[in-house]
């Protein structure tokens, strides 16, 4: 049996300022406690003591998925994935979002894990974040000194390490519509385990012009295969403006293959990427140029 | 650490208690008040044992601290049944030898009540999604899967609710 938690102060501030105040005053010996899916585990190991838990999960203008013509999508951090998945809305214009968000954990964990969360947790494997690559999302972070917008893929510094500092609180992830004629899917393979853990995540998005021949906008996020996850910048230049055939797409997807660094099972992990990104850039391609 | 009084709300019933912020929901049922139909398996989130409903939502109650449970609605196994009248849920379990050792089956029900609440026509797959983060080393799932449609079509024909 694994033994209690160790002590620590408990603290619950009731808004986002008074929540600020507090991660100023404390800095590095606290820790911001959301749904508790990713900071209680190392907590009862005992890996990670944190001496003050500042407990956000009751801000409830911190939860919420907004959208207009204007501010585009614009969720905020203590957004559950479940929440995302049952969103009509971001199923429609933002489907790869919600299939990323409903493979992450089982029921109970979406039901209780947040997105800022899992963001925040900056795990090299964190499902959420591909999508949020080729999206082009953003990440609002609040601090007393005021506000600033970070684009995620300056987010990831290192595994579990990001730019937010410890005063930091992210706020808010905000994304542009995709453009019209655009399609995306999220795909992976998981590690044989109790868990489940992403093995490669893809996500690809694209965009074909009016006539449905050519791609004009082409963006692959890659999680789980190098210390952070990112973009396979070199393959998406190779789909631009292409009228995309078989060739092609296995081209890219060996691009964006040799555009991995993974830790472990490098060669498996650069197998299964080629593979992936050739799949979903083909998913993709298809429904763009559907003619029924 | 400072300890702070707490009020709870579970299964119907209201409790007044004085805490530390460190103890778990878990621990807070089985140790603090006897409910001990909530099952510690592994305690960091992976089995599903401990799942309660908080608010209605299926909750890992290994991975809540306590103190955060206050002034929200849970419901543990224990308070599904009405004394001796076991919910659809409960009976359908009962009925389709989805039971063996019985250790995952509180976890099983809370988590099975959530979706149905949710949804009251569920899938066989949809089923499976939702009771993806609850293990059985026992049974190999195929009749906890039948006991819920089961369960689900029983609801629908206005079997007791709630």
């Amino acid at each position: 049996m694994l033994k209690q938690l160790k002590p620590f102060e408990y603290i619950e501030p009731r808004t986002i300022e008074e929540t600020l105040k507090v991660l100023y005053k404390y800095g590095a010996k606290a820790k911001v406690l959301a749904g508790g899916t990713d900071l209680l585990v190392p907590m009862r190991r005992r890996e990670l003591n944190p001496q003050y838990i500042v407990y956000i999960g009751n801000i409830s203008v911190l939860n919420y998925i907004k959208y207009d013509q204007k501010n585009n999508l614009r969720i905020g951090a203590l957004t559950t994935h479940q929440s995302i998945v049952d969103s009509a809305l971001i199923r429609d214009k933002f489907g790869l979002l919600a299939t990323a968000c409903a493979k992450i954990g089982g029921f109970q964990i979406r039901t209780m894990g947040t997105i800022g969360g899992n963001i925040c947790m900056a795990g090299p494997s964190q499902d959420s974040v591909p999508s949020l690559l080729v999206l082009d999302a953003k990440l609002k972070l609040m601090s007393i000194r005021g506000a600033r917008i970070v684009p995620v893929d300056e987010f990831f510094v290192a595994p579990f390490q990001t730019v937010l500092n410890e005063t930091e609180l992210l706020t808010e992830i905000q994304m542009p519509t995709p453009p019209p004629k655009s399609a995306g899917c999220y795909r992976w393979l998981t590690k044989i385990t109790k868990i489940d853990e992403t093995l490669v995540g893809v996500a690809v998005l694209m965009t074909v012009d009016s006539n449905k021949k050519v791609c004009e906008d082409a963006k692959i996020g890659l999680c789980s295969i190098a210390p952070t996850p990112i973009r396979a910048k070199k393959a998406e230049e190779l789909l631009r403006g292409e009228t995309i055939k078989e060739k092609l797409m296995q081209k890219a997807a060996e691009v964006a293959a040799a555009e991995t660094s993974p830790r472990s099972r490098a060669e498996y992990r650069r197998r299964v990427t080629m593979a992936l990104v050739r799949r979903a850039i083909s998913e993709v391609w298809n429904k763009l140029t559907a003619t029924i | 650490m400072q300890k702070q009084t707490a009020k709870f709300l579970i299964n119907g019933k209201s409790y007044e208690l004085v805490i530390e912020p460190n103890i778990t929901l878990l621990e807070l049922l089985r140790e603090e008040l006897g409910l001990t139909g909530t099952k510690y398996g592994c305690g960091i989130g992976q089995c599903g044992s401990c799942t309660v409903l908080v608010d209605c939502k299926p909750t890992l109650s290994c991975l809540t601290l306590a103190v955060t449970g206050q002034n929200r609605s849970i419901l543990t196994i224990e308070g599904l049944s009405e004394g001796n009248i076991l919910h659809p849920i409960q009976k359908a379990f009962v009925d389709h030898g989805a039971i063996q050792c019985g250790f995952c089956t509180p976890g099983m029900i809370m988590t099975a009540k959530a979706l149905l609440d949710k949804n009251y026509l569920p899938t066989k797959e949809e089923v499976k999604v939702a009771l993806s983060g609850n293990l059985c080393r026992c049974t190999g799932y195929v009749k906890i899967i039948d006991a819920v449609l089961a369960a689900a079509e029983m609801i629908r024909k206005g079997d007791k609710l709630e």
